[in-house]
C-alpha cells in the first residue's frame, strides 16, 4: 500500500473520530414522519420505506437507522441520524453513513450488457464515511426548511485508474471522494403543505470536490407528494443534475426521456410506514 | 408562496429538458453535420491537382487489442496510448500532405478514447484548415463492456473552407432486435460541398457501410451511397467521394475469411455453428454480393483500377484483422476505396501498407486533376 492510501487511511480516521465524538454526546427526543430530508427523525418504532428510498426505522431517544436493503447484499451500507437540539427556534441533527461499495462496482465492471464499468478493472476494497449536520426551521405556515453541511472521507485500498470512473450523473460526484479522498456536501430542503393531501419538497445539493479536476456538482429535486395517510406517500417529481465530467459539463433531467416513448415518464416512488 | 413553488415545480424540468441530450441520439433523415475549424487556419492558394485521402482511423488506438473487433480484452485505452497514435497519425498525414481527406472511426467524446476530439485534434495538428463531422454513435451511455459515453463518425478534412455540410442517415440494420438497434450505430454519408477556388459545384462524401449487417442492409447502404453520387452529378456537380465500404471489389479471389478472423473458442462452417458464418467476415450472404460495387465501378472512377486490382490483389489490400502481425504484409483485403467524378492520374494511387502500426486500415491516397 502506498502513500495515498495511508493518506486516506488517515482522513477516514479522522472522520470516525468525529462521528464517536458526536455519537458520544446526548441526544433529544423528538421525531416527525415522512422526515428523511430534515432533521427530525422517525417516531421511535416506526418503519419507512420506498421504491427508491431506503428503508428507515425510529429508535427513542431521538435516533433513527436507515439502509438501501435491495442493495445492501452488494453494497453494503448504513446510515445513523441523532437529533442533538429541539426547541421552538429549530432541529439539530447529525446524519452518519457508511459505505463499501467495492462489491457492486465489481459487479457491473464486466462484459457485456450490463457491463457499466470496463472488466479490465477491479475496484479494491473502498469505504467512505459522510458525516454531515442538519438543521430544519418551521418557517410560515407548513413550510420548514431544511440546511445541510457535511464532509464525506473515502479510503481506496488500492490503486484506482481514472478510466475506472463512472462518467454518470448522481454516480460521478458520489465516487469521486474515492479518487480525491474527500469531498464536502451542501443542501438545502424545502418542505410544505400544498392542499388537500398534497405536500411538496424541494431540494437541492451541492457537491464540491476540491483538488480534483471535476470539482463541481448540483443537484436539485422537486416532487409534490399525496399523502394517503400516515402509512402510505406517493412521490412524484423530477431531478435536475448539473456537474463536471471528464469530458466537460452537462445537465442531465432524471429520469432521461426513454427513446422511443412520445412523452417524458416524471420520477416516482411509493413510500409504505409501518 | 405555495403556487409560485408548485409553479416552479411543474415548470422547471421542461425548461431544462429542452437543453439535456437524449441518452441515445437518434437522427432525421437529413441533418447539418457538425463544423470544425483549425486553430490556425493557413491560406492555401489554389490548385490544379489535389492529393487525396481516405483512411478508417480506428479510434486513435491503433492496433490495441480491442474487445469489439480484435479477439482482444481492452475496452478503454490509456491517454498515452492514444496520443501516440494520433501522433503517428498526423505524422503520416504531414508527410504525405493530402488537401481532402476522408476519415472514418474518428472519436470527438467518447469514454474508451480519453475523451479527446481527434477531428480537432488531427486538424491542429497538420495542414488541414476545415473539417465536418457526421456521428454514426452517440450515446451518453452504453451501458455494455464499459462503453460508456460514445461519439464516433465520419469527417472530411479539407484544406478549403466547407460550406455545406449534410449527414444523410444510412438504414440501420435489419438483423437486431429493437433494444440492441436502438444502442447500436447509426452509420451515415457525409456529403459536403468544399469551396475550392474558381469552383461552386464541388462535392467531397464519406461513408462508412455497415461492417457487421448479415442481412441486405450493406446493398442498401451501397445503393444509397451511389444514389447520392449520382444526384451530385446530374445536378451538374463533380465530386471526390472515399470511405470504408466493407465491401471486397468484384472478382476477388477471397469472400469467406471466417477462419482467419476466428477468435479463440469460436467455431465456424462446422455442422451446428451458429452463426454459421463471423460477422463481418463473410461477404458471400448473398449470392450476388460481390456484385454490390459493380455499379460504383462501372459509373464512376476508382483510384485503384479494378483492372489492376485483379491483377495484384495483395498490392492493393487495405484491411488487416491480425493483431498479432505488425509486418507490412498483414493487410489482407480491400474495402476502403477512392471515387470521384473525373479521372485520377493514372498510377498516382498508393495504398500505403508502411502505416500498419496506426489503426487496421491503411490510407488509400490518389491525385485528382480539377477538372
Amino acid at each position: 500500500m502506498g502513500d495515498s492510501v495511508r493518506k486516506n487511511g488517515i482522513l477516514f480516521f479522522v472522520g470516525l473520530v468525529i462521528l464517536t465524538g458526536f455519537l458520544s454526546a446526548k441526544s433529544v427526543e423528538t421525531a416527525a414522519d415522512w422526515s428523511s430530508g430534515t432533521a427530525y427523525v422517525l417516531p421511535a418504532g416506526r418503519w419507512e420505506m420506498g421504491l427508491f428510498q431506503p428503508l428507515r426505522y425510529g429508535l427513542s431517544g431521538g435516533q433513527e437507522f436507515s439502509t438501501h436493503p435491495l442493495l445492501f447484499v452488494k453494497m453494503p451500507n448504513l446510515t445513523y441520524k441523532r437529533v442533538w437540539k429541539a426547541d421552538e427556534r429549530g432541529v439539530i441533527a447529525s446524519r452518519h453513513q457508511l459505505l463499501y461499495p467495492t462489491p457492486l462496482l465489481n459487479t457491473v465492471a464486466r462484459k457485456g450488457i450490463g457491463g457499466i464499468v470496463s472488466p479490465e478493472f477491479t475496484f479494491p476494497a473502498m469505504v467512505s464515511l459522510h458525516n454531515e449536520v442538519l438543521y430544519t426551521k418551521k418557517l410560515m405556515g407548513s413550510m420548514q426548511v431544511t440546511g445541510k453541511a457535511g464532509i464525506t472521507v473515502g479510503v481506496a485500498f488500492g490503486d484506482l485508474d481514472k478510466r475506472m470512473t463512472i462518467d454518470l450523473p448522481l454516480v460521478f460526484q458520489r465516487l469521486a471522494v474515492f479518487y480525491n479522498n474527500w469531498l464536502i456536501r451542501l443542501g438545502g430542503d424545502v418542505t410544505g403543505h400544498l392542499s388537500g393531501r398534497w405536500n411538496y419538497l424541494v431540494d437541492s445539493d451541492v457537491f464540491l470536490i476540491p483538488g480534483a479536476e471535476e470539482n463541481f456538482g448540483f443537484e436539485h429535486k422537486g416532487l409534490l407528494l399525496w399523502n394517503k395517510s400516515d402509512r402510505f406517500q406517493l412521490a412524484i417529481g423530477y431531478k435536475l443534475v448539473y456537474g463536471q465530467y471528464p469530458y466537460g459539463t452537462q445537465w442531465h433531467l432524471l429520469p432521461p426521456k426513454v427513446p422511443g416513448l412520445p412523452v417524458w415518464i416524471p420520477l416516482f416512488d411509493l413510500q409504505w410506514a409501518w | 408562496m405555495k403556487p409560485t413553488l408548485a409553479l416552479l415545480t411543474v415548470i422547471l424540468p421542461f425548461l431544462f429538458f429542452q437543453g439535456c441530450d437524449p441518452i441515445v441520439t437518434e437522427f432525421p433523415p437529413v441533418s447539418n453535420a457538425i463544423s470544425y475549424q483549425a486553430k490556425e487556419v493557413v491560406d492555401v492558394p489554389g490548385k490544379d491537382t489535389l492529393l487525396v485521402m481516405t483512411w478508417n482511423i480506428r479510434f486513435g488506438v491503433g492496433r490495441m487489442a480491442w474487445f469489439g473487433d480484435a479477439c482482444g480484452e481492452r475496452v478503454i485505452a490509456t491517454d498515452d496510448e492514444v496520443l501516440t497514435v494520433m501522433e503517428a497519425l498526423a505524422a503520416k498525414i504531414n508527410e504525405l500532405d493530402p488537401d481532402i481527406i476522408f476519415l472514418q472511426e474518428a472519436d470527438v467524446e467518447s469514454k474508451r478514447t480519453g475523451y479527446l476530439d481527434q477531428v480537432q485534434w488531427l486538424l491542429d495538428h497538420t495542414a488541414l484548415n476545415y473539417a465536418a463531422y457526421a456521428s454514426m454513435w452517440e450515446a451518453q451511455f452504453i451501458p455494455s463492456d464499459g462503453l460508456g459515453r460514445l461519439n464516433t463518425g465520419n469527417a472530411i478534412l479539407s484544406k478549403w473552407e466547407i460550406t455545406d455540410a449534410e449527414r444523410i442517415q444510412l438504414p440501420l440494420r435489419g438483423d437486431q432486435d429493437a433494444l440492441t438497434k436502438l444502442f447500436y450505430l447509426r452509420r451515415n454519408i457525409l456529403k459536403t460541398r468544399i469551396a475550392l477556388p474558381g469552383k461552386d459545384n464541388f462535392y467531397a462524401v464519406d461513408i462508412h457501410a455497415t461492417a457487421f449487417a448479415t442481412d441486405d442492409t450493406k446493398k442498401k447502404h451501397l445503393a444509397r451511397f451511389k444514389e447520392e453520387l449520382d444526384k451530385i452529378v446530374s445536378d451538374g456537380g463533380i465530386f471526390l467521394a472515399g470511405g470504408d465500404l466493407n465491401e471486397i471489389p468484384p472478382g476477388a479471389a477471397k469472400l469467406d475469411y471466417c477462419l482467419e478472423d476466428m477468435c479463440e473458442g469460436e467455431s465456424y462452417h462446422q455442422p451446428g455453428d451458429d452463426p454459421e458464418h463471423r460477422e463481418g467476415s463473410y461477404f458471400l450472404y448473398f449470392d450476388d454480393e460481390n456484385t454490390w460495387l459493380q455499379g460504383l465501378y462501372d459509373t464512376y472512377y476508382p483510384a485503384v483500377a479494378h483492372s489492376d486490382y485483379i491483377a495484384d490483389e495483395a498490392r492493393y489490400f487495405t484491411h488487416t484483422p491480425d493483431f498479432a502481425n505488425l509486418s507490412t504484409d498483414a493487410w489482407d483485403r480491400k474495402i476502403d476505396y477512392l471515387w470521384a467524378s473525373d479521372p485520377w492520374v493514372a498510377g498516382s494511387d498508393s495504398t500505403h501498407h508502411e502505416a500498419v502500426t496506426t489503426s487496421d486500415h491503411c490510407p488509400v491516397t490518389a491525385k485528382w486533376v480539377i477538372p
